[in-house]
C-alpha cells in the first residue's frame, strides 16, 4: 500500500469518525529497539504522548534511513456505535538503513493527521543489534549476545539493572560506547534524564571495569581482558532511577574506536591525514581521508575514515574555508615561543598535557576587528577551553570562557569583534579551564576579521497548519560582530498548498516571524522547509544569508519552556481541527503617537469544540516572551481587548496602541495569534494572515 | 624473748640506717642542670633541676632529687632560690647557689645582668606570659565571647593590640593607675583585694604581680612590631622512665625569634595528657600515679610541648612465645619489653576468621566460608586468607571479595569525605561514590587519591573528586577539613586564635586557606538542560587576608615554605601534602588503619595528631608511616601489614596483668561492628535481606552510598549524617536505643521468624536440632557449639512451645549476645 493510499483511508476515516476538537500532535518519547543496523529493515515501536493514530509518514533528517509506518487496522465497532478512533500511542515503524547509510543518530517526525510529531532519535549502527527483553534484570536472566553488537534496552523502572553476557576467547580489548542519556535532550517531555553507568563484571562477580560518564553523562570504556570467558555487562542508572523512556544503546566494539582525530579544523576539498584518537586506537595511527569532488560542507561534519584494515565509525571535524593551520611540533607554551600566525586562519592545536598552554602570536593594526573561536568540545574533545587575549606588554586585554552558541551554552570560548587598540604584537592563550591535557583535547583556533553577522534561531521544529487557517514560526536573531541591522526571513521547501509570508527581523528587536496559510484545500502533508534570513552586513554592503537552528521545544519541571537544537523544522498541514478560520476586520494598519486601532477578530470553531480561545500578539508562556515582532512603541491594550472567547464565542478584538517612542517603520508582519491550551503547560497555536503595521512618528519641526 | 626482740629492733634498726645512708650515699650523686645560670632582666627567674647520676651519667630512668635537695644562695642580694629550686633575680652581679643533696653538695654560678631601677617592661615580652599563666586569656575567663565583668581579652592573647586596649584603654582606663600601679584593678582583682569572680589569680608580691606593678608604674606601654616571640619550647627532661609516686621537675627553654633563650619555666602552664597516671602542679612538678605512658603538656606563648614518662607495669617481662611476623610485632614487642606488658595469647582460628572478614570487607564469613577455613591444615592458612580478602592471590577465581572490601572502605571514606546528597544533589553523590569505590577496588595509591581531591577540577558529575569543592566551599572548610583528613591536624582553633594545644598560629591557617582561594566553579550545561551541572574551575585572581593583620596571605604549607603555582596554588599544595616532607600524611592515615582494624589508633582521637598528644608507641607509628610510604602508599598493603601482625591476631581477652595496657596493644581491642556491618551480619546470620529506598533487592547496607536512609537500626546504630569530618561522628558507644531494638525490635525479630531464613529452611527441610544448632553458631559466631552450649541450646529448644520457636530463641539470643554484636 503506498503512502497516498494510506493516507487517503485515514483522511477518510477521520473524517467518517468526526474531528476531534483539542487534540495534540503526538509527542515522540522513545523508540524501541533504538537501534537498527546498516543493511537491514527492522519493525521497531515507537511510543508517544497523544495519539499517533493515523500517522502516514516518517520523515527523517539525514542520508540512509527510511521508515514506513506499519499501522494497525481500526478496530471493529460495538454494534450500533460509531466508529471511535483509539488513541494510538505505540505504534511500529519500518526502518531501512541503506547499506551505504553512515552509522550515527537520525532524528525523525511522524506526520499525522492532528500535525508532525515532536523528533525522535534513532541510531544507526554497523553492528548487529540486540535488544534486552526487560526481563534481563538479574545475570541469571542476561542477554547473551556475540561482540561486536549494538545493545539496546530500556532503563525501564527504579532499581532497574540489565545485564548481557558475552565470552572471549582470548585476552582482547573491547570498546563499550553508551548513548542513552544524548538521546535524551530533544525529547519534549521528559523532564528526568538517564545518567546511565555500566559495568563488567567476571562470571564469579568481580567487577573489572566500570564507567560512569564520558560524553557527558553517557559512559564509554576501554576494557583489556586478560582471560578468557564468560562476562556479564550490567547496565543501570547510576542513581538506580527509571523512566519507561530512557533507552540506550552500547556498541560493544572489538575494533579500535576514535574518539576524536586531529587535526580537527580541515578543508573542505583536499586531503587529509589525519591522526586517530582514542584509547583502542593504536598509537600514531594516520589514516588519510580525500573528499568527493563536491567537497565537504562547511561547519561541524562527521567524516567516515577508511584504511586497508578497516572502515572506522565516524569521527567529528569542523570543515572551514580559512587557510588551514597546524601546530608547531615545537614548544609554544609561553609567550616567547609563542607561534606566528596569521589572519584570518584556523589553527589545529592539542592540549597535550596538564596544564598544558599553547599561545599563538599576531600582528594586528589599531581599529582591526579580530573575532577568536575556540571549536573542540562541540565536536566531541575533551577541552573545555579559556582563551587569554594579551598585548606584547603581557597585558590581559580579554578573556574567554564558556560561550553560548545559539540558545545553549557550550564549553568553547569565544572573543567577539575585539578592536585592537594599537598597532602591535599579539597574543593569545589557549588552555584548559580545568588544566587537564591529553591526546583527546584538540581544537580548532579560528581567529577571522570580524564582519558583521547573526546567528537565527527558530522557536520550534516544527510549525502545524491545517487547511484554512494559518500557523506560525517565530526566529530569534542573535547580532554577531557588530550586526545592527535587520533581517530579512526567508522559506523555501513549503509542503503542497501551503504559502508562507515572510517577515522580518527589526533593527531594534530581536524577533520575526513567518506565517504558513494553508490553502482550504490543501492535502494532509508535511516538509523539512530551508528557513534562512539576509541582511545588509558591513560597510561593503555584502548580503550576508544565515540558515536558521531548529530547536525543539522541551519543558522544564515546574512548567517551563526550553529549547534543544535539532537538525530541520517541519512544516506540516494536518486535518481540520478546533479552528477552522480565523479572520481579521483589517490586515493594515498606520499608527501614530497615541493612536490606538481595534481590530475585530472572528473565529469558526469546529463543530462540538467550545472550549476557551485566547488572542494575543506576543508569542507567550507563562511570563516568559518567546516572539515579539511588534514595532517599537507599539503594545496590546488589554483593557480595551477582548482576547477571551469563551464557550460557542466566535468574536473578538484587539486595541493596538502606540506610543510616543515609536520610529518610523513600514509594514512589519505581525501575527494574531488564537491559543487553544492542550495541557497545562501546551497550547496550540493559530495564526492570521500577516496583519501589517506601519507606525509614523511625529514630524520633528525643523530646529527643535 | 625481751632480749631478742631488742637485739631484733636494734639489729633491723642498723640495717635500716645502713639502707638509708646507702641511699644517701647513692642519692648523693647527682648534678643540677643548668650548671651556670644567666638571668638577664628585671623579674627574670630560672628552675634548677637535680638529678640522681649513675655512673656519672644522667639515664632516663635517673631520679629527680630537685624538691629533695636543699638550696642556698650565696648571695642573696644578687639571686635568691626557693626550696623548689627556683632562682629569681634580684639585683646585678654574680652569685652562687650551693645544692645539698645527703652530704654531697654542689655549687651552680648564677650572673645576673640587666636589672634597672625603673624597667620599662615590654607588653608581649612580660605582661602577655603573666595573664596568660594567670588564666586571665582563657576561654572560659576573659577572653569568652563577652568576656566578664566588661573586661574582655583575645584568647591566649592573639591579638595583643586589643588586649592592650582592654586593659589600658577601656572604661576611661579604669583598670591601670599610674599614681599607684598597686592600686590597679589590673592587679586588685586577681590578687583578691577587691572581690573578684575569677577567684585569686596572683599573688601579692610574687613576680607576676610584681611585673603588672612595674608595667603599669612604666606607663603601661603598648605592644610594639618588632618585639621578640617565642618559636620553640624545650623541657628538660624531655622523656622519663619512673616508678609509680615519682616525682619530676620540669624545666622549661623558650627560645626567642631574636635568637635569646629565657627559663619560663615560671610562667608554662601544664596540663597531665592522662590524669590517671600522672599529675603536674602548675610549677612544672610531675607525679607519676600509674602504670603506662603519659605526658604532661607544656604551652607557653603559642608554643607548645610535651614531657613523656613511662611507669612500667612490670620489671621483667616474658617474650619468649612472642615471634615477629613483622614490623608490628617488633615495635609492639620494643613496647611490651619498655613497660613489662606481658601481651595476650593469640586468637584462635574462628575468632580470626571472623575478625579479619569483619576488619577487611566489613561483613562476617559464612558458615561454609568458616568450616573450609577451620578444616584447612595449612599453617600459612591465615595469611592466605588475608590475602584473598584483599584480593592479593592474582587469581580472579580467588580475588572474589574486592568489590566487598572497595565497598566497606568506600563506606568508611565516604563518611569522612562527607559525601551526601543532601550537599551534592544525587549525581554529585554517586560521582563521589563512584570513584570512592573504583579507587579502592583498584587499590589506588592513597598519595593519588588524595592528590586527585586536593587539586581536583571539572564537572561535578564526571569527576568524582571535584565534589569535594562541594561538599567545602570556602577557603576556611577546605583547610579544616584537608588538615583533619589527610594530616590528623585540627586546625580550626587557629581560625581565629593561636592554636591552644600546639604551635599553630592563625599565619599558618590561612597561610594553608591561601592554596584554595582561587577555587570557584561555573555552571555547565553537558548534562543537559535539566542537569544542572556545575564546574570546579581555578580563577586567575584571589587571595585571603589575614583577619587581623589585613595581610595578603601567600600560600604557606604548614610550618613549611612558600609554594606558589601559575595556574593553580593546589598543584604544589596536593604534592606536598601527599609527599615524604610532610610526615603528618603517612602518620595521620597508618594511625586511622591502626585504629580501624585494632580497635584503637597508636593516637587518640585519631584525627588529632600534634606533639602535645603523643603516640602510644611512636617507634610503631614512624615505621608503618615509613613502611607505607615505601608501599607507594598501598593501603592495601598496609592492612596487609597490620593484618598478617602476631599483634593483630592476639586475643581480645586481656589478662590481669595487661589490662590497663590496651593502649599498647597488649590484646586486641574488642569493638563493635559499625551500623551497617551489624545490619549485615544480621543478614548474614538469618540468611535475610534488608532493601534500601531506591537501592534493588541484594544491596548490602556496607554499599549504602548516601547518608539519610529510612532505616530505623541503622540510625540507632549510629549511621552517621556525615556533616563532620571528625571519626567521632560515628559514635562507636552502645546505649539503650540499641539494646532495646535488639532485644525487643523488629528488624530481629522479623528475620529471625522468616520461614525463607537459613533456619527456616533447615527446620522445613526437617534438618536435625544438632544440626541446626551447629549452623546458628557457625552463622553467627564462626565456631561450632561447645558440648556444653550444645546442651544448653537442646534444653532451649525443647522447653519451647514449639522446635521452630526454640531455634528462633536460640538464634536470637546469640545475636543479642556481645559475641555476636562486637568484633572480638
Amino acid at each position: 500500500m503506498n503512502v497516498k493510499r494510506l493516507a487517503g483511508i485515514f483522511i477518510a476515516l477521520l473524517f467518517a469518525i468526526g474531528v476531534q476538537a483539542q487534540t495534540s500532535y503526538p509527542m515522540l518519547m522513545t523508540l524501541q529497539p533504538i537501534a537498527i543496523q546498516i543493511g537491514t529493515t527492522g519493525e521497531l515501536e515507537v511510543q508517544s504522548r497523544y495519539s499517533m493514530w493515523g500517522a502516514t509518514r516518517v520523515i527523517i533528517s539525514g542520508d540512509g534511513l527510511s521508515g514506513e509506518v506499519v499501522h494497525p487496522e481500526l478496530p471493529p465497532a460495538k454494534e450500533g456505535e460509531k466508529p471511535t478512533e483509539p488513541s494510538l500511542t505505540t505504534l511500529k515503524i519500518k526502518f531501512t538503513a541503506m547499506p551505504d547509510a553512515a552509522p550515527g543518530v537520525r532524528e525523525f517526525k511522524l506526520l499525522t493527521p492532528r500535525g508532525v510529531s515532536t523528533v525522535g532519535q534513532i541510531v544507526v549502527t554497523r553492528d548487529k543489534v540486540v535488544f534486552e527483553n526487560i526481563k534481563s534484570d538479574t545475570s541469571e536472566d542476561a542477554v547473551v549476545f556475540e561482540i561486536p553488537a549494538t545493545l539496546t534496552g530500556v532503563i525501564e523502572k527504579g532499581e532497574d539493572r540489565d545485564y548481557f553476557k558475552f565470552s572471549i576467547d582470548a585476552p582482547t580489548q573491547l570498546v563499550f560506547h553508551c548513548r542513552c542519556m544524548r538521546l535524551q535532550d530533544r525529547i519534549h517531555d521528559l523532564q528526568k534524564h538517564a545518567d546511565p553507568m555500566i559495568t563488567v563484571k567476571n562470571s564469579q562477580g568481580s567487577t573489572i571495569a566500570a564507567n560512569d560518564n564520558y560524553f557527558a553523562a553517557d559512559p564509554f570504556m576501554v576494557v583489556k581482558f586478560e582471560q578468557a570467558g564468560e562476562y556479564y555487562l550490567e547496565v543501570r542508572d547510576v542513581r538506580f532511577t527509571g523512566n519507561k523512556y530512557w533507552n540506550y544503546a552500547i556498541d560493544v566494539l572489538n575494533r579500535p574506536f576514535a574518539t576524536n582525530v586531529f587535526p580537527l579544523a580541515i578543508s573542505a576539498t583536499e586531503t587529509t591525514t589525519f591522526e586517530l584518537i582514542g584509547e583502542s586506537v593504536p598509537a600514531d595511527k594516520m589514516v588519510t581521508h580525500t573528499p568527493t569532488t563536491a567537497g565537504l560542507s562547511l561547519g561541524p561534519q562527521m567524516v567516515s575514515l577508511v584504511d586497508a584494515q578497516q572502515v572506522f565509525d565516524p569521527v567529528p571535524v569542523y570543515v572551514s574555508e580559512q587557510t588551514i593551520l597546524l601546530e608547531s611540533m615545537t614548544d609554544n607554551n609561553d609567550k616567547e615561543h609563542a607561534q606566528q600566525v596569521q589572519v584570518p586562519a584556523v589553527i589545529n592545536g592539542r592540549i597535550s598535557n596538564d596544564a598544558d598552554i599553547d599561545y599563538y602570536q599576531f600582528e594586528a593594526k589599531k581599529g582591526d576587528k579580530i573575532s577568536f573561536e575556540i571549536i573542540a568540545r562541540r565536536r566531541q574533545s575533551m577541552l573545555d577551553s579559556y582563551i587569554v587575549l594579551e598585548n606584547s606588554a603581557g597585558v590581559q586585554l580579554k578573556t574567554a570562557d564558556d560561550f553560548q552558541f545559539g540558545r545553549r551554552t557550550y564549553w568553547d570560548s569565544r572573543i567577539e569583534n575585539y578592536v585592537i587598540p594599537a598597532d602591535g604584537t599579539y597574543y593569545i592563550a589557549v588552555y584548559d579551564r580545568h588544566l587537564r591535557g591529553g591526546a583527546e583535547f584538540v581544537y580548532a583556533l579560528e581567529i577571522t576579521h570580524s564582519t558583521p553577522s547573526f546567528e537565527l534561531l527558530l522557536d520550534t521544529a516544527k510549525t502545524l497548519t491545517a487547511p484554512g487557517t494559518g500557523g506560525v514560526v517565530f526566529c530569534r536573531v542573535k547580532r554577531l560582530n557588530g550586526f545592527t541591522g535587520e533581517v530579512q526571513l526567508h522559506v523555501t521547501g513549503m509542503p503542497t498548498g501551503v504559502i508562507a509570508y515572510s517577515g522580518r527581523i527589526l533593527a531594534d528587536a530581536v524577533d520575526g516571524c513567518i506565517i504558513f496559510q494553508a490553502a482550504k484545500d490543501a492535502p494532509l502533508g508535511a516538509s523539512n522547509v530551508r528557513i534562512y534570513g539576509t541582511a545588509v552586513g558591513g560597510d561593503d554592503e555584502d548580503v550576508v544569508e544565515v540558515d536558521a537552528l531548529a530547536h525543539q521545544e522541551t519543558y522544564m519541571p515546574g512548567g517551563g519552556r526550553n529549547h534543544f537544537p535539532v537538525k530541520v523544522h517541519t512544516v506540516s498541514v494536518q486535518m481540520p481541527s478546533d479552528i477552522q478560520s480565523l479572520k481579521l476586520s483589517t490586515y493594515e494598519i498606520t499608527l501614530r503617537p497615541g493612536d490606538a486601532v481595534r481590530i475585530d477578530i472572528e473565529i469558526i470553531r469546529a463543530d462540538g469544540f467550545d472550549k476557551n480561545i485566547s488572542l494575543d500578539v506576543l508569542f507567550k508562556h507563562l511570563s516568559s516572551i518567546w516572539g515579539d515582532t511588534l514595532p517599537k512603541g507599539v503594545t496590546l491594550d488589554g483593557s480595551k481587548s477582548k482576547i477571551l472567547i469563551t464557550g460557542k464565542e466566535t468574536k473578538g478584538h484587539i486595541t493596538l496602541v502606540a506610543d510616543d517612542k515609536i520610529e518610523k517603520v513600514g509594514r512589519q508582519q505581525v501575527s494574531v495569534m488564537a491559543n487553544i491550551s492542550l495541557n497545562f503547560v501546551m497550547k496550540a497555536t493559530y495564526s492570521s494572515l500577516p496583519l501589517f503595521i506601519t507606525t509614523v512618528p511625529n514630524e520633528v519641526e525643523p530646529g527643535k | 624473748m625481751k632480749n631478742n626482740y631488742r637485739t631484733t629492733v636494734m639489729a633491723m634498726s642498723i640495717l635500716l640506717l645502713a639502707m638509708l645512708a646507702g641511699e644517701v650515699m647513692a642519692a648523693s650523686k647527682f648534678t643540677v642542670l643548668p650548671s651556670e645560670v644567666l638571668l638577664n632582666g628585671n623579674f627574670s627567674q630560672a628552675q634548677l633541676v637535680v638529678t640522681a647520676t649513675k655512673s656519672g651519667e644522667i639515664r632516663i630512668d635517673s631520679d629527680d632529687l630537685t624538691h629533695t635537695a636543699k638550696y642556698t644562695s650565696l648571695n642573696e642580694n644578687v639571686v635568691t632560690v626557693d626550696q623548689a629550686g627556683l632562682l629569681s633575680a634580684v639585683a646585678n652581679g654574680t652569685a652562687e647557689i650551693q645544692i645539698r643533696v645527703g652530704r654531697s653538695k654542689r655549687i651552680v654560678s648564677v650572673i645576673v645582668s640587666d636589672i634597672t631601677e625603673s624597667p620599662e617592661l615590654d607588653f608581649h615580652y612580660s605582661v602577655q606570659p603573666v595573664l596568660s599563666k594567670a588564666g586571665c586569656n582563657m576561654g572560659a575567663c576573659h577572653a569568652s565571647q563577652h568576656g566578664k565583668g566588661g573586661f574582655v581579652l583575645s584568647v591566649f592573647g592573639y591579638d595583643p593590640s586589643k588586649d592592650f586596649s582592654s586593659i589600658v584603654k577601656d572604661e576611661l582606663q579604669r583598670r591601670v593607675d599610674y599614681i599607684r600601679p598597686q592600686n590597679s584593678l589590673l592587679v586588685l582583682k586577681p590578687t583578691a583585694q577587691v572581690p573578684h569572680g575569677g577567684g585569686k589569680r596572683l599573688t601579692v608580691d610574687s613576680v607576676m604581680y610584681d611585673t603588672l606593678v612595674q608595667w603599669v608604674s612604666g606607663g603601661a606601654p603598648g605592644p610594639k612590631q618588632d618585639s621578640p616571640t617565642a618559636v620553640n619550647l624545650i623541657a628538660t627532661p624531655g622523656r622519663r622512665v619512673a616508678k609509680v609516686g615519682s616525682t619530676q621537675q620540669l624545666q622549661i627553654q623558650a627560645a626567642y625569634s631574636d635568637g635569646t633563650t629565657r627559663d619560663v619555666t615560671a610562667l608554662a602552664r601544664y596540663d597531665s595528657l592522662d590524669d590517671g597516671l600522672v599529675k603536674v602542679s602548675s610549677a612544672g612538678l610531675v607525679e607519676t600515679l600509674g602504670h603506662g605512658q603519659a605526658g604532661v603538656m607544656v604551652r607557653f606563648e603559642g608554643q607548645a610541648t610535651t614531657f613523656m614518662v613511662t611507669i612500667p607495669y612490670s620489671a621483667d617481662v616474658d617474650l619468649q612465645q612472642w615471634s615477629e611476623e613483622n614490623l608490628v610485632d617488633r615495635f609492639a614487642a620494643a613496647k611490651f619489653r619498655e613497660l613489662g606488658i606481658q601481651p595476650s595469647l593469640i586468637c584462635d582460628d574462628s575468632t580470626f576468621i571472623r575478625r579479619v572478614y569483619l576488619d577487611a570487607i566489613g561483613g562476617l564469613p559464612t558458615p561454609s566460608e568458616t568450616q573450609q577455613f577451620l578444616d584447612l591444615d595449612d599453617p600459612d592458612k591465615r595469611n592466605k586468607l588475608i590475602d584473598q580478602l584483599l584480593g592479593l592471590t592474582g587469581d580472579p577465581a580467588q580475588d572474589v571479595f574486592n568489590d566487598r572490601f572497595a565497598a566497606y572502605w568506600t563506606l568508611k571514606w565516604s563518611d569522612l569525605i562527607r559525601n551526601s546528597s543532601a550537599t551534592l544533589g544525587e549525581q554529585g553523590m554517586w560521582s563521589l561514590h563512584n570513584w570512592i569505590r573504583e579507587s579502592f577496588r583498584v587499590n589506588r595509591g592513597f598519595d593519588e587519591f588524595v592528590k586527585d581531591l586536593i587539586q581536583a577540577r571539572g564537572s561535578l558529575y564526571m569527576n568524582g573528586p571535584a565534589n569535594y569543592y562541594q561538599i567545602n566551599k570556602n577557603s576556611s572548610d577546605l583547610t579544616e577539613a584537608t588538615a583533619q583528613l589527610f594530616m590528623g591536624i585540627r586546625l580550626e582553633c587557629a581560625k581565629c586564635h593561636h592554636h591552644p594545644f600546639e604551635n599553630y598560629s592563625q599565619a599558618d591557617y590561612y597561610g594553608m586557606a591561601a592554596f584554595f582561594s582561587r577555587v570557584g566553579t561555573k555552571n555547565s550545561e553537558e548534562f543537559g538542560l535539566f542537569g544542572r551541572e556545575r564546574v570546579v574551575v581555578v580563577n586567575p585572581t584571589g587571595d585571603v587576608q589575614h583577619p587581623r593583620t589585613r595581610e595578603t596571605m601567600k600560600p604557606t604549607v604548614l610550618h613549611g615554605e612558600v609554594i606558589e603555582h601559575s595556574l593553580d596554588r593546589r598543584i604544589p599544595l596536593a604534592s606536598w601534602l601527599t609527599s615524604t616532607q610532610n610526615s603528618w600524611f603517612a602518620k595521620s592515615v597508618v594511625n586511622r588503619y591502626v585504629r580501624y582494624l585494632m580497635g584503637r589508633g597508636l593516637v587518640e582521637p585519631v584525627d588529632d595528631m600534634r606533639s602535645t598528644n603523643p603516640a602510644s608507641n611512636e617507634a610503631m607509628l614512624s615505621a608503618l608511616a615509613t613502611s607505607f610510604e615505601e608501599s607507594g602508599y598501598d593501603l592495601k598493603q598496609l592492612i596487609r601489614v597490620i593484618m598478617t601482625s602476631r599483634t593483630y591476631q592476639l586475643g581480645s581477652e586481656p589478662t590481669e596483668l595487661n589490662a590497663s595496657a590496651g593502649k599498647y596493644y597488649a590484646f586486641y581491642h574488642a569493638k563493635r561492628m559499625p551500623a551497617e556491618s551489624l545490619l549485615d551480619a544480621i543478614n548474614t546470620a538469618t540468611g535475610t535481606t534488608t532493601k534500601f529506598k531506591d537501592l534493588p533487592a541484594g544491596t548490602l547496607a556496607i554499599e549504602l552510598p548516601d547518608t539519610n536512609y529510612p532505616n530505623y537500626f541503622l540510625k540507632t546504630f549510629g549511621k552517621p549524617l556525615r556533616v563532620s569530618v571528625c571519626e567521632c561522628e560515628r559514635a562507636p558507644d552502645e546505649n539503650l536505643a540499641q539494646a532495646l531494638h535488639t532485644l525487643n525490635g523488629d528488624t530481629i525479630a522479623k528475620k529471625i521468624s522468616d520461614p525463607q531464613s537459613h533456619v527456616g529452611k533447615l527446620l522445613a527441610a526437617e534438618a536435625p536440632v544438632e544440626e541446626v544448632i551447629g549452623h546458628i553458631f557457625m552463622a553467627t559466631l564462626s565456631r561450632a557449639a561447645t558440648p556444653d552450649e550444645q546442651i544448653l541450646c537442646k534444653q532451649i529448644i525443647s522447653e519451647a512451645p514449639t522446635v521452630k520457636e526454640g531455634c528462633e530463641d536460640v538464634l536470637w539470643a546469640l545475636i543479642n549476645s556481645k559475641q555476636f554484636i562486637y568484633i572480638q
